[in-house]
């Protein structure tokens, strides 16, 4: 019986002595440097909650709070959705499903740090992004064209077959194509002709980066984290939720069809319910992934202004090490431990509302 | 299986303890004094293992000296913070001028004073390491900032090259004419940003901080050398680094685009490999309009850790590795510039080369007009930043000089609150 509890110990502790070395002593350490004014050189003094209330008049804090919970919630619950979507759609099974799912994890393999010097040139005022941009803004009237043709032959040969007596779908398949056609046709006329000009290629230049510029009260340069971030993320939960989804029976499924349900009510009562489980995996690490956002600001730097994209993360780094003054640590701990508290907070909040929702 | 597992995991343990003692006694019988040099990564390790085979090595070998260098990969001022306050940093350091404050602050540099004679080196060097009469740093070498130029350009826009007495407005008037060559030319590259372009500030007779230590970016000095910078960018006359797809001016140099960039005597080596074909020459920085140059001096000294047990054994060594001998070595390879006044009559700078003529300028821009440290005070390299967004956004568009400088003097201000 002893010998029974002893083996499984040694395997455990190398893990336990990393886990107890480098969690709980350091975030104990961490909690009680928070009440103290050390600075790694000095004999530090107990200084009670003055380090907590110092970080609230910081305006720099104020500023990676609010970066932080906007970032937090907003990429959690955007990549979560086209995790979703794109785990469904690579769910079916159709020939080199396998080569679309490789090739859909690749940004999920490169490192952050690679992908985000490669955005750092993507978002440069001279970029791809802006090209791109620039690109489809010339587009717009052209496609707006095919798109109005489109739909205006699409009509009229449906009419057409309708009063032959055939029974059409609004989009059936042959006609649409054949709408296709004639429309590009047209359209490539329209503009060899000039009618429509494919106007001057007009530059876009906005600066992602080194910009005071907002969005919707959002700093541009955290948008454009949020980008990479999304694009980069995505996969990941892709990955999990995929999973999920193969281990959904396809009896449930074929008795719903058989019901008559289609494929939105068998998404909303059958696969969600299913992927419960999951869905809480994915959006718990996607919560606590996003709080605490560290490595784009720090690779960013100097390209864009710090309280544009400081975060909590990032914020207990730079008092940590200043760079050209002593280190804060009492602060950078305070700040680590609300970071902490605002994790596990949100951790619990978000458990909360799934459980109510399973138990309904 | 069980018992051959039990057997295993102690194998291991008696290997571990084994290859310990090892070490243990190899350390013994070493008998020279170790002296630890922490500094930083990329190229410097390279450059230091050369100056010990080839310059000091002997020498320190007679004093029974070995001499290790670790460098530090990444954030240098978080790594030998961490190992300052964890006791095992270096005898010697590394301190790089940006961030000498700091560190010099935490009360773990090595006072210099009566150790070494710092008479010989630049004055103005030694002073950015002195703080209330202490010196804390013997500077390794240093760099300022030059004007280099493409002499293709300059003949085919018939332009006459740039000389050492340029003005903001001559230079301005060559570099329109060098971005009249085509649509995609430009007169000179201008990083947007604060370590090149402050510079022109200090020309222009404007301080970082002034007598109360505060820093004052409405003050007319500042505004109208702002607004010169960012004009010759709206208009198409300089060019920003990033919109050429390069990450520096020297890179933008190398695309033959652009006439003329402002670097340190680190271009020479890079031009040489990256662009051989350009026929570069140099001059000093163009002066303010009444004559006044500005420069920044970079530099990086050689401070001692106040808890080495080898006080004696790194004094000498950090005094070979700022002997004449090292520093002619440094200089003869392009690296940088010397720290030491003897050496401005060095036969070097009189040869008849490229190379020569522009680490030359870089050591006389060093005492011409008004020079500074690249220092920012207590603040660190954050200072910078605000400025940099300004002249990024104004130079856009997408702000006028007067918004952009007051977003920036607010955050400036919040900084040194």
């Amino acid at each position: 019986m002893k010998k029974q509890t002893f083996i499984p110990w040694i395997f455990l502790l190398p893990f336990l002595i990393s886990l107890s070395l480098f969690f709980v002593y350091a975030s104990m350490r961490a909690l009680m440097l928070s009440f103290t004014n050390y600075n790694l050189f000095n004999d530090y003094t107990f200084i009670g909650i003055e380090n907590y209330k110092a970080l609230f008049r910081d305006s720099n804090f104020l500023f990676a709070l609010r970066n932080t919970v906007f970032y937090a919630f907003f990429v959690t619950i955007v990549q979560t959705f086209f995790a979703l979507v794109l785990a469904a759609l690579l769910n079916i099974k159709i020939r080199g499903i396998n080569f679309f799912r490789a090739g859909f994890y690749l940004p999920s393999v490169t490192s952050s740090v690679v992908i985000t010097v490669i955005f750092l040139w993507l978002f440069q005022r001279r970029g791809m992004v802006n090209f791109i941009l620039s690109r489809m803004q010339a587009l717009i009237p052209s496609v707006l064209t095919l798109i109005l043709i489109i739909a205006a032959v699409q009509t009229l040969l449906v009419l057409l077959e309708k009063r032959r007596g055939m029974p059409v779908k609004i989009l059936e398949l042959p006609l649409l194509i054949t709408s296709m056609l004639i429309a590009g046709l047209a359209v490539t006329a329209l503009n060899s002709f000039g009618i429509i000009p494919i106007p001057e290629f007009e530059e876009i230049n906005t600066i992602w980066l080194n910009t005071r510029e907002s969005f919707m009260g959002i700093p541009r340069p955290l948008w454009a984290i949020i980008i990479q971030n999304i694009f980069t993320t995505i996969p990941t939960l892709m990955l999990i939720f995929l999973a999920g989804l193969q281990d959904v029976p396809p009896v449930l499924y074929e008795a719903a069809r058989i019901d008559g349900a289609g494929p939105y009510l068998q998404f909303r009562y059958i696969t969600i319910p299913s992927i419960r489980p999951v869905l809480f995996l994915v959006l718990t690490l996607s919560l606590i992934g996003t709080l605490q956002m560290f490595d784009q600001v720090a690779i960013y730097g100097d390209a864009v202004p710090l309280q544009s994209v400081i975060t909590l993360a990032y914020y207990v780094y730079n008092r940590m090490f200043p760079g050209g003054t002593l280190p804060q640590v009492g602060m950078a701990s305070a700040a680590a431990m609300f970071l902490a508290v605002i994790t596990i907070a949100a951790v619990i909040l978000q458990r909360l509302l799934i459980k109510s929702e399973a138990d309904r | 299986m069980r018992k051959l597992l039990l057997f295993g995991i102690v194998l291991l343990f008696a290997g571990f303890g084994l290859t310990a003692a090892g070490q243990a006694e190899s350390v013994q019988q070493d008998e020279p004094v170790v002296i630890r040099i922490q500094g930083y990564g990329g190229q410097d390790p390279a450059i230091v293992v050369r100056l010990l085979n080839e310059v000091i090595g002997a020498d320190l070998e007679k004093d029974n000296i070995k001499l290790v260098y670790e460098p530090i990969e990444g954030d240098y001022n978080a790594g030998l913070y961490n190992s300052l306050s964890a006791g095992t940093a270096g005898d010697i350091l590394y301190v790089p001028v940006e961030t000498a404050p700091g560190i010099i602050a935490t009360g773990q540099i090595q006072p210099l004073n009566g150790l070494i004679d710092t008479t010989p080196f630049i004055d103005s060097l030694i002073e950015a390491y002195t703080i209330n009469g202490d010196i804390f740093g013997i500077p390794k070498d240093f760099n300022t900032l030059v004007l280099y130029y493409n002499m293709d350009l300059f003949d085919e826009a018939g332009v006459e090259y740039p000389t050492d007495n340029e003005t903001w407005s001559s230079l301005a008037r060559k570099a329109e004419a060098i971005s009249a060559l085509g649509s995609d030319m430009y007169g000179i590259a201008f990083q947007p940003s604060y370590d090149r372009f402050g510079a022109f500030t200090f020309g222009a007779g404007w301080t970082p901080f002034d007598s109360q230590g505060k820093t004052n970016l409405m003050d007319p000095a500042f505004v109208s050398t702002f607004t010169w910078y960012t004009d010759l960018i709206k208009s198409g006359a300089a060019v920003m680094p990033s919109d050429l797809g390069q990450g520096w001016t020297g890179g933008a140099f190398a695309t033959e685009q652009v006439g003329m960039a402002l670097e340190g005597a680190w271009m020479i080596g890079f031009l040489n490999n990256d662009a051989p074909n350009i026929p570069f020459e140099s001059a000093l920085l163009p002066a303010a309009d009444d004559g006044t140059k500005g420069n920044f001096l970079y530099t990086v000294a050689y401070g001692i850790n106040r808890q080495t047990e080898n006080l004696d054994a790194a004094v000498k060594v950090l005094a070979a590795l700022t002997s004449e001998k090292a520093q002619q070595f440094i200089l003869e390879e392009g690296l940088a510039i010397p720290s030491r006044k003897s050496l401005a009559d060095n036969p070097y700078f009189k040869n008849d080369s490229r190379e020569a003529r522009a680490n030359k300028a870089v050591f006389v821009g060093s005492s011409t007009g008004n020079v500074l440290g690249y220092q920012f005070g207590n603040v660190g390299t954050d200072w910078m930043t605000p400025i940099n967004t300004a002249i990024v956004t104004v130079a856009a568009g997408e702000v006028s000089v007067q918004e952009a400088l007051q977003a920036a003097q607010r955050e400036i201000d919040e900084m040194m609150k």
